[in-house]
């Protein structure tokens, strides 16, 4: 759309990442997300805040065409990454998941060791030389998840034997060592305790310097906390979007001021 | 047919619990003045509770007293025979299954008519040719009544039918008194859907204390007779002999060693066919197949799982085994020149067949271990961009390996269990060979062998097949608990 951008990435915090137009998605007869239309930038948080089943979830899915993996789901429209449409046909879905790196909702390490797990993506895609450079990946990557001095001493042990917390930053260390250049996160820290959230949030704020992130969440403090801009999805339709500070206190839309105030969702 | 007494008391119980169970509604009703919310129970659980009361001590005493009746009154009778027929008889039971048929044969020749009761009862062998007598309606003896052998006979329609007599009352009584009792306490303050909660928990401990007594029973009968076995023949023969060759004149050899080398031979080569086929199978079916192909694909392949094995075994002596004739024997005139192979039975034979048997085993208890796989592991690994090979062999197959280890064990109890298709496809020569070609033999096909035919249960070649019964038992137990051991460690992990 406007391939000039890419160039300009590096000059300008807000170069535009990631482009969406007139994105429609369907799971079978149903009408998920209707007609969205929004530019997410580089080196930026952006929140998608919305009540359960708006959409929003599906959406960021769409980011990385991890809805490819559902039967029964179709995407239309245009997604552009760096002005790449990542759903042409030449464009290989396992190789832009490399690029565009996802944490879930429940963490989900595998059944192998903490280093395993964290090598997992760089051993698939040849991203280390030797063993040596593995570790430093590693350990960058764990580093990075704020949570090496945790585990340094223990890389060998399951990463299921981890803490819910210790686990859902595992697996941000495992999303962060394939170095992605966009970070979706798909409410990563519903399933931890108040602590860990904070120990997470934190560390999003970190990654804002390398990535682009886009979180979806259900808490509006967290989206206030965390988010420069934010998105709000409503029965699939993007109604607001804008900057964070603007959203929470001077919310355009009558829906957007409803949620926001607790009426509806 | 008509009826015997039993027939009748059983009826008369039948009709005594329907009764009871109508007149505890109706009373049930009845103590609450019409209206049934004041009842504790709904009206039916009244009538449940005293058609349980009626049924369910009249229904058990009179199964006690029909399985102990006929043992107390044969040692009774027992009493009235002289030592002289029973050495004249051989043994004591061999008389006592001539008194039996003695007696039934009185009883159908009054039934029929050719007697009448009192001269059945008052009959003797010195007036009359009792052995044409009951010829003539259908019981052919074997010798000449013994006039003691007929005076036993008569004692024991006697007895049983006094027996019978009292039991009937016992039974019937016992009913009624159920029955009374249970009307008795009906009002509405009685908590009948407590008691017959009670009931159906009891019904429930019943049916699964049964299940596990057979196998206790099955057990301690296998060990008994190996018992007897290791009496006759030294356990150490048995354990660590090098040879199999029963010899029905005695002094055989009686190995186990070379049987179990050629059913571990066939298992392992079964194995080998059946757990890359099935898995691979449950790999396509749960991760790749559509919705289509998977509700069409796995009841085929189920299907396997439902054949007879005595028509894998006839698939293997058949088709399998001739084949492999063709490609691997034969010398010049076959596929590859060479005689390596000379008869379709062979372990290969066999493992193959059986190989094909285990498919569905392993395939569908894999693909229910890989589908309890977490779908967050999967979007895990493919959201790091990882395909979908990838995604299988590095994330689902180890997170799902402790449950196909398990499946593949419990394949292999199967395959070490297996009877027919070795019976058919892998040959009757106990021997240790390395050789896949040449036929071997199983425990499972010896156990068969040395059943079959006309056998004498006390010689060491006939018991051995208790004691090879119990080895095997023992192994796939073995392999069982291992394997349900590993399945449900596995389990917890996801729960």
């Amino acid at each position: 759309m406007n391939d000039m951008r890419i160039l300009e990435r590096d000059v300008d915090t807000n170069t535009i990442k990631i482009a969406a137009r007139g994105v429609q998605v369907y799971y079978g007869d149903n009408h998920a997300i209707k007609d969205v239309d929004v530019d997410i930038q580089d080196k930026t948080v952006t929140a998608f805040i919305g009540p359960s089943g708006c959409g929003k979830s599906t959406f960021l899915r769409c980011l990385n065409r991890m809805n490819d993996t559902i039967d029964i789901c179709r995407v239309q429209g245009d997604i552009h990454i760096d002005g790449e449409d990542i759903y042409d046909k030449r464009v290989d879905p396992v190789q832009l998941r490399a690029k565009v790196g996802m944490v879930f909702q429940k963490p989900n390490p595998f059944p192998k060791s903490i280093y395993d797990n964290v090598a997992y993506g760089p051993r698939i895609h040849g991203l280390a030389k030797n063993k040596a450079e593995l570790d430093e990946i590693v350990e960058n990557a764990l580093r990075r998840a704020a949570i090496w001095n945790e585990v340094k001493d223990r890389l060998t042990a399951p990463g299921t034997g981890l803490s819910g917390g210790q686990q859902q930053r595992l697996c941000i260390a495992r999303a962060v060592a394939t170095e992605p250049e966009v970070l979706l996160m798909d409410e990563p820290c519903s399933a931890l305790d108040p602590i860990a959230t904070a120990q997470v949030e934190e560390l999003i704020d970190e990654l804002r310097q390398n990535y682009s992130v886009v979180i979806v969440t259900h808490s509006m403090q967290q989206a206030a906390r965390v988010s420069q801009k934010t998105a709000f999805f409503h029965l699939g339709n993007l109604v607001e979007y804008g900057e964070t500070g603007n959203i929470f206190t001077n919310p355009e839309d009558p829906r957007t001021e409803s949620y926001i105030t607790g009426r509806i969702g | 047919m008509a009826l015997g007494l039993t027939g009748y008391v059983v009826l008369a119980i039948i009709l005594l619990t329907v009764a009871a169970f109508f007149m505890a509604r109706s009373r049930a009703k009845s103590t609450a003045g019409g209206d049934i919310r004041l009842l504790h129970s709904l009206p039916n659980y009244y009538g449940y509770n005293a058609a349980m009361f009626a049924a369910v001590p009249a229904f058990g005493v009179l199964m006690i007293w029909l399985l102990a009746q006929p043992m107390i009154i044969e040692n009774s009778v027992f009493k009235l025979i002289p030592e002289r027929i029973v050495s004249e008889g051989s043994s004591r039971g061999l008389v006592m299954s001539d008194v039996r048929r003695v007696a039934e044969g009185l009883d159908i020749a009054v039934a029929q008519g050719a007697l009448t009761d009192d001269e059945a009862d008052n009959i003797r062998t010195e007036f009359k040719d009792v052995r044409s007598i009951l010829g003539s309606v259908g019981v052919a003896l074997g010798s000449n009544v013994e006039p003691e052998v007929l005076y036993a006979a008569q004692q024991y329609r006697a007895k049983t039918e006094t027996g019978t007599f009292w039991m009937s009352v016992a039974v019937v009584t016992l009913a009624a008194l159920g029955a009374a009792l249970a009307i008795f306490v009906t009002n509405a303050d009685f908590r009948a859907r407590n008691t017959v909660e009670r009931g159906a928990l009891a019904l429930l401990i019943l049916a699964a204390s049964l299940a596990i007594l057979t196998t206790v029973g099955i057990v301690l009968s296998m060990l008994f007779e190996s018992i007897n076995f290791f009496r006759l023949h030294p356990w150490t023969d048995f354990f660590f002999g090098g040879s199999w060759a029963p010899n029905f004149r005695g002094d055989s050899d009686l190995s186990i060693l070379p049987l179990l080398w050629g059913t571990l031979y066939i298992s392992v080569i079964a194995l080998l066919v059946a757990v890359p086929i099935g898995l691979f199978a449950a790999i396509y079916l749960s991760e790749y197949a559509g919705p289509k192909t998977r509700s069409a694909a796995k009841p085929l392949l189920e299907i396997l799982a439902g054949i007879p094995t005595i028509v894998y075994g006839l698939f293997a002596l058949l088709t399998v085994g001739p084949a492999l004739v063709s490609i691997f024997g034969r010398g010049e005139a076959g596929l590859l020149g060479v005689d390596w192979m000379s008869g379709a039975t062979a372990v290969l034979t066999a493992g193959l067949v059986m190989g094909i048997m285990l498919i569905p085993f392993v395939s569908s208890l894999s693909d229910d271990i890989i589908n309890a796989v977490p779908q967050s592991m999967r979007d895990g690994s493919f959201g790091l961009g990882a395909t979908h090979s990838e995604t299988i062999r590095q994330v689902v197959l180890p997170a799902a390996l402790p449950g196909i280890v398990g499946a593949v064990l419990l394949a292999a109890s199967r395959a070490i269990g297996e009877t027919m298709i070795v019976v058919l496809g892998a040959g009757a020569i106990a021997k240790f060979s390395l050789n896949p070609l040449e036929a071997m033999t199983t425990i499972t096909t010896r156990i068969v062998s040395q059943l079959t035919g006309d056998t004498d249960f006390a010689s060491p070649e006939t018991l051995v097949a208790f004691a090879l019964g119990l080895t095997l038992f023992v192994l796939t137990l073995g392999l069982n608990v291992l394997a349900l051991y590993i399945v449900r460690k596995y389990r917890e992990q996801y729960e």
